[in-house]
């Protein structure tokens, strides 16, 4: 199957630091639900700065159907086709709803096509309709993930990058995301995300990839991954010691 | 007596549209980029050479002059960010070591402008310079009237440019959170180009002004950056519409403090403004809570 996104032997650390990312792997396939896992500190969340082009590479390759994105800035990469959710959601917290949403569509420059891309999110996310006048920084934080994740979709990606989703969020709204997400795959769009939570990570995507110490340990399909006796181990190792 | 307190706050408040005007460059410059400009207020003074020597050898009026020192202006910032700034925009240490580099560069441009006109006393003088507003016993300098009103202007239309424009949502968005404006499509470091042109561009502007309702020479920038640092630091810091209130409030201040104990301690309300604020509430009146970014 051709790959959408790849990843090869990814080199990367922060300023002069050590090297995070030790070589990772990562293949993405068109419309899958992918599932990054691992352990706090694995290199997740760097692996995710480095696709979008926040932390640049050290050496080996990005590609997004077969075209080298590891030298292009973030803004580059997201005319692309890569939209991401970072760890922290990075809303614009005096900005209103309405207003991050508008952000969430900066590249498109035509007034009409950005009411529209809007409007048709906020049809996906009625709570964001009914409080597009509030300020994103005193919703809560479901609230909160559901408008970041609304802003990076009206610019229509290819690829929805999403890391650690369901953090802080309780159960029912995580499953709502859960369904968001396969409402957006189904739609035709690839969802990347990583999930501290292995277990309710995997039961909801098609793949999985296990990442620890800045390398891909392996990868498959996801209820492969979910009885692989190594996840275990390696949680359960990490917990002990 | 109640004439006097009125004419005394219409001049701060007029004062205090100038200092808005000069405040709101480095308060945009801090915004975007998280840097100190400490060369803001030499290129003020370069502003105002701009409009002294125009007026000199064209007899050009310092207010018409204005958008020329602001375009003279907005080119020697993009030179100097794409000298000196870019490259440590993209570092880790940034605005560490960034506020050494803006005190440089203020070394520089006035040991330059030193050089060049020397340091003597200036003032433009168009023929408002010396006339006056009188409504009874109430005296209002020509020159301190226009400069406000200007000042005011100037900072509706950047008000305006920066909440109805789309480069002004880009600028907004990078203020805000860098990375976050990133990942929205904005090339940030374009945004920072382009507001540290504008920045300089306000201060070139604010140079015109000052060149008529105060005498200026190359050295006397030291003094600004006290004066400027109380009113962005009151406002807190790369808070705009804080900037602007911490200017009129200060200078209204340090209008009825001059009048009623003498011009040196006028200055000195801004000196001790900055260091009571600094020990009292750090983050200014419109700040939040200092946090780690
Ligand atoms: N901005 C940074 N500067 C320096 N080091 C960093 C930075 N961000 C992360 N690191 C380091 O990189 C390593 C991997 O961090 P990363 O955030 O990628 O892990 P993660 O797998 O996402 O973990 P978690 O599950 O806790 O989110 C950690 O050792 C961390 O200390
Ligand atoms: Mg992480």
């Amino acid at each position: 199957m051709p790959e959408l996104l790849e990843v090869r032997n990814a080199v990367a650390g922060y300023g002069s630091g050590p090297a995070i990312l030790n070589g990772a792997d990562l293949d993405v396939a068109p419309g899958e639900i992918q599932c990054i896992i691992g352990p706090n500190g694995a290199g997740k969340s760097t692996l995710m700065k480095a696709i979008t082009g926040l932390l640049p590479i050290r050496s080996g390759e990005i590609r997004l159907m077969g075209e080298r994105i590891d030298r292009l800035r973030p803004d580059q990469i997201l005319k692309k086709g890569i939209a991401f959710v970072p760890q922290e959601r990075a809303l614009f917290p005096k900005m209103t709803v309405r207003e991050n949403l508008r952000m969430g569509g900066y590249t498109i420059r035509d007034e009409a096509e950005l009411k529209r891309h809007i409007d048709d999110v906020l049809d996906r996310f009625p709570i964001l309709r009914e409080r597009a006048g509030q300020h994103a920084g005193t919703m809560s934080g479901g609230q909160q993930q559901m408008l970041a994740m609304a802003r990076t979709l009206i610019v229509r990606p290819k690829i929805v990058m999403l890391d650690e989703p369901s953090l802080g969020l309780a159960p029912m709204i995580v499953q709502q995301m859960f369904d968001i997400m396969r409402q957006l795959r189904d739609s035709g769009m690839t969802v990347l995300l990583v999930e501290q939570n292995a277990v309710v990570g995997l039961k909801n995507a098609d793949r999985g990839t296990v990442l620890d110490l800045g390398r891909t340990l392996f990868s498959g399909p996801a209820e492969d991954i979910l009885k692989d006796p190594r996840v275990r181990e390696l949680y359960l190792g990490k917990a002990a010691a | 007596m109640l004439s006097s307190i009125l004419q005394v706050l219409i001049l701060g408040l007029a004062l205090g549209g100038v200092y808005a005007l000069m405040a709101s460059g480095l308060t945009l410059i801090f915004g975007v980029m998280r840097i100190v400009n400490l060369a803001h207020p030499i290129m003020i003074i370069a502003g105002a050479f701009v409009a002294y020597w125009l007026f000199r050898l064209y007899g050009l009026d310092p207010i018409l002059a204005m958008p020329i020192a602001a375009a003279v202006l907005f080119v020697i910032g993009i030179v100097l960010y794409k000298l000196i700034f870019e490259k440590e925009a993209a570092n880790a240490k940034y605005s560490e070591m960034t506020v050494l580099l803006t005190f440089a560069v203020a070394l520089c441009a006035d040991g330059l402008l030193g050089a060049l006109f020397s340091n003597t006393q200036r003032v433009t003088t168009p023929a408002y310079g010396t006339d006056a507003f009188i409504f009874g016993t109430i005296f209002i300098p020509k020159g301190q009237a226009y400069a406000g009103a200007i000042s005011l202007l100037v900072i509706g239309t950047l008000l305006a440019f920066l909440n109805f424009t789309r480069f002004g949502a880009a600028i907004r968005a990078t203020t805000q959170n860098r990375a976050a404006a990133q990942l929205m499509g904005v090339n940030v470091g374009r945004v920072s180009l382009i507001t540290f042109g504008i920045g300089i561009a306000l201060a070139g502007a604010a140079g015109a002004l000052v060149s008529f309702i105060f005498s200026f020479f190359p050295a006397k920038h030291w003094e600004w950056i006290a004066i400027l640092m109380s009113l962005v630091v009151l406002g807190g810091m790369g808070k705009l519409m804080g900037a602007i209130l911490g200017a009129f409030l200060l200078s209204v201040i340090a209008a009825f403090v001059g009048t009623y104990f003498g011009s040196t301690w006028s200055t000195m309300t801004f000196f001790l403004a900055l260091f009571v604020i600094l020990l009292v509430r750090p983050q200014g009146l419109l700040g939040d809570k200092i946090e780690e970014a």
